[in-house]
């Protein structure tokens, strides 16, 4: 279901899949891989911009997360999903920025770059996309991210799983407390 | 029922939500930082073998420059060399010539590249 919200419909007719434009990138097609960025490069920003609530930085981790996904493209496990791969990636690189930040300061993590977009002012726009990213915005950032991968890649539990490098069980405890306090935040 | 069930409307608003548009100019830096990176003008092997020659050759250098009587050995050695390989003559001069021509004309070939991308 959502999974189909992580890629962007190709331009030209002719859909070619991960493996194809990844074995034609380290081939030196350089078009190879401006198609991978062009699929991924929403779904991967999404992830970054939930889990670091912060436009700028998210901008950092996603370049950096395809910088780094291209030096190491030669080490993609064929058969693998490339989608999980930069994912892992991407939040690794979160992690990591989130902790700087944590170490750097001794308050709790700042909230959005923006903070007069809070959930009470959006609530009264009465605009549901944005109530609902809201209040993904509130949640702990074990849930924050456990709900946005849920939102980029679907059912697809193990998958997750494998990006946030947890069991199987624990994802799924997490995101049904995540849609726990959701659907809390949600309810009028 | 099932949870799934239980979350039926949050998981249709979930399905319903759009990404967020990735910033303008995100795609370009990514593209820049990827692809069109320019290629660094030596590659790591080649620096570690210049720097590596470099040591040995200060090594080298600072063993002859610290040997005793090393300015008059130097001048001695220098001069039989000289003339055991018959530098002082003009034949010897012209294969040089010859040589250093060559050297330089085959350092002026290039090859195609056969690719494009170089993961580094």
């Amino acid at each position: 279901m959502a999974a189909a919200l992580a890629v962007d419909p190709p331009v030209a007719a002719p859909v070619v899949d991960d493996q194809a434009l990844i074995d034609a990138a380290l081939a030196g097609r350089s078009d190879a891989f401006e198609e991978i960025v062009v699929r991924y490069e929403r779904a991967v920003y999404n992830l970054a911009v939930r889990t670091l609530r912060d436009a700028t930085e998210a901008q950092d981790a996603t370049q950096e997360a395809f910088f780094k996904a291209y030096r190491a493209l030669n080490t993609f496990r064929p058969g693998a999903k490339f989608s999980t791969w930069i994912f892992t990636i991407c939040y690794r690189l979160c992690c990591d920025r989130l902790a700087k930040r944590k170490r750097f300061s001794n308050d709790e993590l700042p909230d959005r770059a923006d903070p007069s977009a809070g959930p009470a002012a959006l609530a009264e726009r009465n605009d549901e996309a944005l109530r609902l990213r809201a209040a993904i915005d509130d949640l702990p950032e074990k849930y924050r991210t456990v709900v946005t991968l849920y939102h980029l890649q679907g059912k697809q539990y193990e998958e997750i799983a494998s990006v946030l490098n947890l069991p199987l069980g624990t994802v799924k405890t997490h995101l049904f407390r995540a849609k726990e306090q959701l659907r809390k935040a949600l309810t009028p | 029922m099932t949870h799934d069930d239980d979350f039926a409307d949050l998981d249709r608003m979930l399905a319903a939500l759009p990404l967020e548009d990735a910033p303008v100019g995100l795609r370009a830096r990514i593209l820049t930082a990827t692809v069109y990176r320019p290629e660094p003008a030596m590659k790591p092997w080649e620096i570690w073998l210049i720097g590596t020659f470099v040591a040995l050759a200060v090594w080298l250098g600072w063993l002859v420059a610290t040997a005793p009587y090393a300015g008059e050995r130097f001048v001695d050695t220098a001069n039989r060399l000289i003339e055991m390989g018959g530098l002082t003559s003009v034949t010897t001069f012209l294969w040089l010539a010859v040589g250093v021509s060559a050297a330089w004309w085959v350092s002026q070939l290039t090859f195609p590249s056969t690719r494009r991308i170089r993961i580094r």
